[in-house]
C-alpha cells in the first residue's frame, strides 16, 4: 500500500470520477428521453389549457401549440391575415370576403385603398399566425370554479383522510405483520376481499346507510370511514413491515419495550418510505375522488371539492376542455409540491436503517 | 412521542364518537325541504346553472313555507346520481328540465299531476290541447305540464354559404331552394346532398365535388345532425312506432333510407363528419359551434349555447328543415319539470312546479333556449333571443316549425326502453366509426331489428 | 412455570394483536358489511331501480350462466388482463430501478415528473387521451405521419386498435406501482450490493439476485392489486364508451355490470354479476397469495 505513489492514486481516482460522470450522463439522458415520451400527453394537457378556443375556429388548421391567427380589424370586425403575392410582390393582407375563385382582401397598411381582388384558392395561402398562450384561461377557471373555496374543501377532506388512513392502517398492518392472531390468514383474505366487490353494487346500500345516519350533505362519509383502515394501504404496509428484520425489535423488547413502543420507536422509523407512499396515495386519491363527493354533497355547492366543481365545464352543450385542463393543472400544483417534499422522508428512512445512498 | 401518540389516538376516538353520536341531526325547522334535481336534460351549462340558482334564491326569499334546494349534476353524471338516489329510496321531489327521452329512462316513476292541477285551479287554457295530451302517457295519468318546446330547425353558417357562393336555405316550409345556376329545386334531402358536398372542403381548398378532393384532410363539412340520436334522425324521413300493436319491432323502409343517406354522407360523399372527426380538435364535439360546418339539423335548444359563434363574428341563421319525398318531418323536443312519485311532500313540490312553470318561466326558458308553450310568453322570448344572436333574421322559423313535428314522438316509450335505446346508439356509433366504413347498412339494420325484437320481448 | 409464562406472553401478544386490529374490525362491521350483505341479498332478487326487490331465488344466477354478453365480457376482461398484467408489473419495476439508480442526476425532480400523470384527475385524463389519440388531429398520429406513416390508425374508433390504445393509456397509470417498488428498493441495504460487487456480480445479476427478492413482498402487493384492478377495469372503457360503446372490444365485465345495473336499472341482476366477478377475483387472489410462499422473501417473516 505504502508503495503506491500519490500520482497513481490521483489518476485512479480521476478515472473513477470520469467513469462515474459518463455513466451519470448516459443514464440521465436516457431517462430524460423516456420522460419526454412519457409526458407527451401531459404536454398536450398544457397546450390545451393555454388554447384560445375561439381562435382555433378562425385558423385553417388546428395548431399544435396555442397559436392564434393574426387579425386585422376593419370596420369593427376582425379578419384573418394571409400571405398573398400580388404583382409578384409578397404581402400580408386581411381576408375580408373569401370566395372559391375570387377573394377580396384589404391591406392593413393601406386600408383606404379599398378591397383588393385576388384570384385563386385562398385556402392554399399561408395564414399568418402567432404564438399566444391564453393565460386568461387560468384566471377564468379560477373564478368560475371558485378555486380558493373548493381548494380549501379538497385540502381539508384530503388531510383529514390522510391522518385517518395513516393512524388506522399502520396499526392494522402492524397487527397483521407481527402478532399471533388466531385465523390471521383468513382475516387477511377477508380484508382483501372487501375491495374485490365492484363498488357499483355497494354504492346504493352505502348511500342508504349514510343517509340513514344523516351524514349525506356533509363531509363525514368522505372522511370518517378512512379512520377504520382500508385493504389497499394495510396490505402495502404489512408487506413492508414483513421485510423489516426482527433483530431490532427483539432488542427493544429485551429492553422492556411494549408493542406500542416497538411500533413507534422501531417499526415506524424504519418504514418511512412506505408510510410516505401511503400518505401520498391517499392524498392523491382524496384529491381526485369524484363520484362519492358528487353523490354525498349533492346540492351543497359550498362543500364540494375541486373534482366535482370542475364539472361545470363539462356541460352537455359546449364543454370547455381548455378550462378543465387549466383547473386540473392548478389543482395539481399542491400534490406535486407535497410529493417533491415528501421525498426527503424517503431518504430519511434509508438513513435510519443504516444504509447510505 | 408515545405520550403524543396516545393522546392522538384518544383524540381521534373521541372525535369519532362525537361525530357518530352527534351526527348532524336535521335542524328543527318549519320549512318543508323540497329538492329540485337537475340535469337529466338541459340545465348544466354555466349560464343555466347561474340562472337556476338565482331562481331558487328568489323562490326561497318569496315565502316561508318551503325551502327549495337545487341539486345540479352535469348531464354526463346525472343519470348515475339520479339512479343512486332513487335506488336508495331518497328520490328528489322536482326533476327537470327533462324531455321525453330523459323521463322515459325512468318510466313509471312520475307523479300523476291531475289531482294537484284541479286542487290548485291551475289554468291550462293557453296551452294547446294536443301538447297536454302528449304528457298523458303509459296509463299513469298526466305526468307533466307542457312548458318548453324545442321545434326542429336547421341552423346554417351564413359565412360558409357566402364563401361557397351558395344561396341560403328557405325559411318557409314548401319554398324551393335556388341552386347556384339559378334552377329551382325542392328543398329536400337530395338537394342537401348536392349543396353539402359543395360546403365540404379539404385542406387544399378542393370541395367534395372535385376529383382532387382528399377525404383524409377535410377541414370543413356540409352537414351534421347536431347531438343527434338515431331515432330522431329516422323520424326526419317520417315518424312511426318502433313496436306495433302486435309487439313486432320495425325498422321501417323510410328509416332505412335515412340510415343509407347518412352512411353515404359520411363514407361516400364525406359531407358528414365521422366520429373521429367530430371529436377532433377541429370540431371539438360541438360541430356547428366550431364554425366549420355548413348546416346543422337540430332542435331549438341549441340556441342556448351558440355564443362561440357570436364571439367570433360568425353569422348564422335559421332555416326550415329539408323535406323527404315532399313532406317536412321536423322532430321536436318537449321539456318540462316533473315530480317523482316517491316525493314525501307532493303538495309543496307542486307549488315549486307552479313557480318554475309560472313566475320563473321567462328567465328559465331564455337560458334553456326553449320556446315557451304559453302564448303570452312567446313574444318576450323571441325578443330576448334576437338580442342575443343579432345575425339571425328568421326567428319565425322556430314557432312555425312546431307544426312540422311528426307523430309519434321520436322518444316514444317501448318495453325495455333503456336497453333498446342503447342498441339504437350502438348502430349509430358504428355507422360513424372507422369500422362503419365497410359495413353493410341493410344487414346491420336487420341485425338491429332482430336484436331490438329480443330486447322488447325480454321486457314483456 | 416457564410454559405458563410463555402462554401468558402469547395471550398478551394476542390481545395486543386484537387491539391493533380493532380499527379495521370496527370499520368492517360499521361501514363495509352492511352494503356487502345488501348487494348479496339483491343478487337473489329482481330489484330494478325505482322498484321494490322481490326474491327470485337463483333466477339471476341461471341467467348469468346463459347470458352470452356476460361470458363475452369476461373473456374480454381476462384477455386484456393477460396482456396488461405483466406490463403493469414489469414497466413500473424497470422505471423504479431506473429512478433508483445511483447514476441518475436530478432524481427528486424526475420521480415527481414520472409520478405526475397518476395525479391527473380522471376527467382531464379522458379529455387528454381523446385528444391525444384522435385519428385526425391527435398528437400521436401527427407524430406518426411526420415519421412517415401514411395512414395511421384511428385508435379509438376501430375495433382492432382500441386494445393497443388501452395498453398505451395503461402505461400512464403505473405511478402507484412505481412508487411502492421505489419504496421497497429504499429498504435494500447497500452493503448487499457492495458485497455482490466484490464477488464480481454484474448489474443484471445484482438486480435479479438482490433487488428482486428483496422487493418481492411489494411485487406481491402490486400483483394482487393489479389483478383486482383489472377485474374491475372500468374508468377508461366507461369514458371512451360514450362514443364507442358499439365496440365489443370495450365490453369489459365491470362495464357490462354498470350498464346492467345503472343504465338499464336491473340492479338485482347486476349484483349477481358483481358477486360472480367477486368469486373469480377472490379465487385468483387466494391462488396468488398461496403460491407467493414460494417466491416472496420476508426478512422479518
Amino acid at each position: 500500500m505504502a508503495a503506491n505513489s500519490p500520482q497513481m492514486q490521483i489518476s485512479y481516482y480521476q478515472a473513477r470520477q470520469l467513469r462515474r460522470f459518463g455513466l451519470t450522463a448516459l443514464v440521465t439522458l436516457f431517462t430524460l428521453l423516456l420522460l419526454s415520451v412519457y409526458l407527451m400527453p401531459f404536454a398536450n394537457m398544457m397546450t390545451v389549457s393555454l388554447r384560445d378556443v375561439l381562435a382555433v375556429s378562425k385558423l385553417k388548421e388546428v395548431p399544435l401549440l396555442p397559436e392564434v391567427p393574426s387579425v386585422y380589424n376593419y370596420e369593427g370586425k376582425d379578419y384573418p391575415v394571409f400571405q398573398v403575392t400580388i404583382d409578384s410582390e409578397p404581402k400580408e393582407l386581411a381576408l375580408v370576403k373569401p370566395g372559391r375563385q375570387v377573394s377580396q382582401f384589404i391591406d392593413p397598411e393601406n386600408p383606404d385603398a379599398g378591397f383588393i381582388e385576388w384570384e385563386g384558392n385562398w385556402r392554399q395561402l399561408v395564414q399568418v399566425q402567432k404564438l399566444a398562450p391564453r393565460w386568461e384561461n387560468f384566471e377564468e377557471a379560477w373564478t368560475q370554479v371558485r378555486f380558493p373555496l373548493l381548494f380549501r374543501n379538497t385540502l381539508i377532506i384530503a388531510v383529514v383522510g390522510v391522518i385517518g388512513t395513516l393512524l388506522s392502517c399502520i396499526c392494522v398492518a402492524y397487527a397483521f405483520a407481527r402478532f399471533p392472531i388466531p385465523g390471521k390468514n383468513i382475516l387477511f383474505v377477508i380484508l382483501i376481499s372487501t375491495i374485490i366487490l365492484p363498488n357499483q353494487v355497494t354504492l346504493i346500500p352505502t348511500y342508504i346507510f349514510f343517509s340513514e345516519i344523516n351524514w349525506t350533505g356533509t363531509w363525514l362519509p368522505l372522511m370518517i370511514p378512512h379512520f377504520f383502515a382500508n385493504a389497499y394501504n394495510v396490505f402495502l404496509l404489512r408487506q413492508y413491515f414483513l421485510t423489516l428484520p426482527k433483530e431490532l425489535e427483539d432488542a427493544a423488547m429485551v429492553d422492556g419495550a411494549g408493542p406500542l413502543r416497538v411500533l413507534l420507536q422501531v417499526i415506524i422509523p424504519q418504514s418511512w418510505p412506505a408510510i410516505v407512499a401511503v400518505a401520498i396515495f391517499h392524498f392523491v386519491f382524496a384529491w381526485n375522488d369524484f363520484f362519492a363527493p358528487l353523490i354525498y354533497l349533492l346540492g351543497k355547492r359550498d362543500l364540494q371539492p375541486i373534482s366535482v366543481g370542475v364539472q361545470v365545464f363539462n356541460a352537455r352543450y359546449g364543454s370547455r376542455p381548455d378550462l378543465i385542463q387549466a383547473t386540473s393543472l392548478m389543482a395539481l400544483v399542491l400534490p406535486v409540491i407535497i410529493f417533491f417534499l415528501a421525498q426527503r422522508f424517503f431518504m430519511r428512512g434509508v438513513v435510519i436503517t443504516g444504509v447510505e445512498k | 412521542m408515545i405520550k403524543h401518540f396516545r393522546l392522538l389516538i384518544v383524540l381521534t376516538l373521541l372525535v369519532g364518537v362525537l361525530v357518530v353520536t352527534a351526527s348532524p341531526v336535521a335542524k328543527a325547522q318549519d320549512r318543508v325541504k323540497i329538492i329540485w334535481f337537475c340535469c337529466l336534460g338541459s340545465g348544466d351549462n354555466p349560464q343555466q346553472q347561474e340562472t337556476q340558482l338565482r331562481v331558487v334564491d328568489e323562490f326561497n326569499a318569496s315565502q316561508d313555507e318551503i325551502e327549495l334546494e337545487i341539486q345540479i349534476t352535469v348531464f354526463a353524471d346525472a343519470d348515475d346520481a339520479f339512479s343512486t338516489l332513487v335506488g336508495a329510496g331518497n328520490a328528489p321531489d322536482v326533476v327537470g328540465p327533462v324531455g321525453f327521452g330523459g323521463s322515459n329512462r325512468f318510466a313509471g316513476q312520475w307523479l300523476d299531476l291531475e289531482p294537484y292541477i284541479e286542487a290548485s285551479g291551475m289554468d291550462l287554457a293557453t296551452i294547446p290541447e294536443n301538447l297536454v295530451e302528449s304528457y298523458r302517457t303509459l296509463g299513469e295519468g298526466l305526468t307533466g305540464i307542457p312548458f318548453a318546446i324545442f321545434p326542429g330547425v336547421l341552423f346554417y353558417n351564413v359565412d360558409l354559404f357566402d364563401e361557397a357562393g351558395l344561396n341560403y336555405p328557405p325559411s318557409v316550409a314548401g319554398d324551393p331552394y335556388i341552386m347556384p345556376d339559378g334552377t329551382e329545386v325542392p328543398w329536400d334531402y337530395n338537394t342537401v346532398t348536392e349543396i353539402a358536398k359543395i360546403l365540404t372542403v379539404d385542406a387544399n381548398g378542393n370541395d367534395a365535388t372535385s376529383p382532387d378532393f382528399d377525404p383524409t384532410q377535410i377541414v370543413q363539412w356540409g352537414w351534421v345532425d347536431q347531438y343527434g340520436t338515431l331515432r330522431s334522425e329516422f323520424h326526419t324521413f317520417g315518424a312511426n312506432y318502433v313496436v306495433d300493436e302486435n309487439g313486432q319491432v320495425h325498422i321501417w323502409d323510410n328509416w332505412r333510407a335515412r340510415a343509407q343517406w347518412m352512411w353515404d354522407g359520411v363514407w361516400t360523399h364525406h359531407f358528414i363528419p365521422t366520429n373521429s372527426e367530430l371529436n377532433s380538435d377541429l370540431l371539438a364535439g360541438n360541430a356547428f359551434n366550431s364554425g366549420r360546418v355548413g348546416m346543422a339539423r337540430t332542435m331549438a335548444w341549441y340556441t342556448c349555447c351558440m355564443n362561440d359563434l357570436t364571439a367570433t363574428d360568425t353569422s348564422f341563421d335559421i332555416a326550415v328543415q329539408p323535406a323527404y319525398e315532399g313532406t317536412i318531418y321536423a322532430p321536436i323536443d318537449l321539456d318540462t319539470f316533473r315530480i317523482h312519485k316517491d316525493s314525501k311532500h307532493p303538495e309543496e313540490a307542486f307549488k315549486v312546479l307552479q313557480y318554475l312553470l309560472g313566475e320563473a318561466a321567462g328567465d328559465l326558458l331564455n337560458v334553456y333556449g326553449a320556446f315557451p308553450v304559453r302564448t303570452e310568453l312567446q313574444e318576450g322570448w323571441l325578443q330576448a333571443k334576437a338580442e342575443q344572436y343579432p345575425s339571425v333574421t328568421h326567428w319565425e322559423v322556430i314557432p312555425n316549425s312546431a307544426a312540422l313535428a311528426p307523430n309519434p314522438h321520436h322518444e316514444e316509450w317501448y318495453p325495455n326502453y333503456n336497453e333498446g335505446q342503447d342498441r339504437f346508439d350502438e348502430f349509430r356509433v358504428l355507422l360513424f366509426s372507422d369500422d362503419g366504413g365497410s359495413m353493410d347498412v341493410n344487414a346491420e339494420l336487420d341485425r338491429l331489428e332482430s336484436d331490438l325484437q329480443a330486447i322488447v320481448d325480454a321486457g314483456g | 412455570m416457564k410454559q405458563s409464562k410463555t402462554r401468558s406472553l402469547l395471550q398478551q401478544q394476542r390481545t395486543w394483536g386484537w387491539i391493533f386490529l380493532s380499527p379495521w374490525i370496527a370499520g368492517f362491521f360499521l361501514f363495509t358489511l352492511f352494503p356487502l350483505m345488501v348487494s348479496l341479498y339483491l343478487s337473489f332478487t329482481d330489484f330494478d331501480i325505482g322498484g321494490k326487490p322481490h326474491w327470485n331465488g337463483l333466477d339471476n344466477w341461471r341467467r348469468l350462466f346463459n347470458d352470452p354478453a356476460t361470458s363475452h365480457s369476461l373473456w374480454i376482461t381476462l384477455r386484456f388482463g393477460m396482456i396488461m398484467l405483466p406490463v403493469s408489473i414489469i414497466f413500473p419495476l424497470l422505471l423504479a430501478a431506473l429512478l433508483n439508480s445511483k447514476y441518475l442526476a436530478g432524481k427528486r425532480v424526475l420521480r415527481v415528473l414520472f409520478y405526475m400523470p397518476y395525479m391527473v384527475p380522471a376527467i382531464s385524463g379522458v379529455y387528454i387521451w381523446q385528444s391525444f389519440l384522435n385519428g385526425q388531429t391527435g398528437l400521436l398520429n401527427r407524430i406518426l405521419v411526420w415519421a412517415g406513416m401514411s395512414d395511421p390508425p384511428d385508435w379509438l374508433f376501430n375495433a382492432t386498435w382500441i386494445s393497443p390504445a388501452l395498453v398505451v393509456v395503461g402505461l400512464w397509470g403505473v405511478g402507484n406501482a412505481m412508487l411502492t417498488m421505489l419504496a421497497g428498493m429504499q429498504g435494500v441495504p447497500t452493503e448487499m450490493y457492495e458485497a455482490a460487487r466484490v464477488d464480481g456480480a454484474g448489474i443484471l445479476t445484482r438486480f435479479l439476485r438482490i433487488t428482486l427478492p428483496m422487493i418481492s413482498p411489494v411485487i406481491l402487493y402490486n400483483l394482487v392489486l393489479t389483478i383486482i384492478g383489472l377485474m374491475q377495469y372500468f374508468v377508461l372503457p366507461y369514458a371512451l364508451s360514450s362514443q364507442t360503446r358499439v365496440n365489443p372490444e370495450l365490453q369489459f365485465i365491470n362495464l357490462h355490470l354498470y350498464q346492467t345495473g345503472f343504465l338499464y336499472g336491473h340492479m338485482g341482476y347486476a349484483s349477481a354479476i358483481a358477486w360472480f366477478l367477486f368469486a373469480i377475483a377472490l379465487l385468483l387472489t387466494i391462488f396468488v397469495l398461496y403460491t407467493s410462499r414460494r417466491w416472496v422473501y420476508y426478512a422479518g417473516g
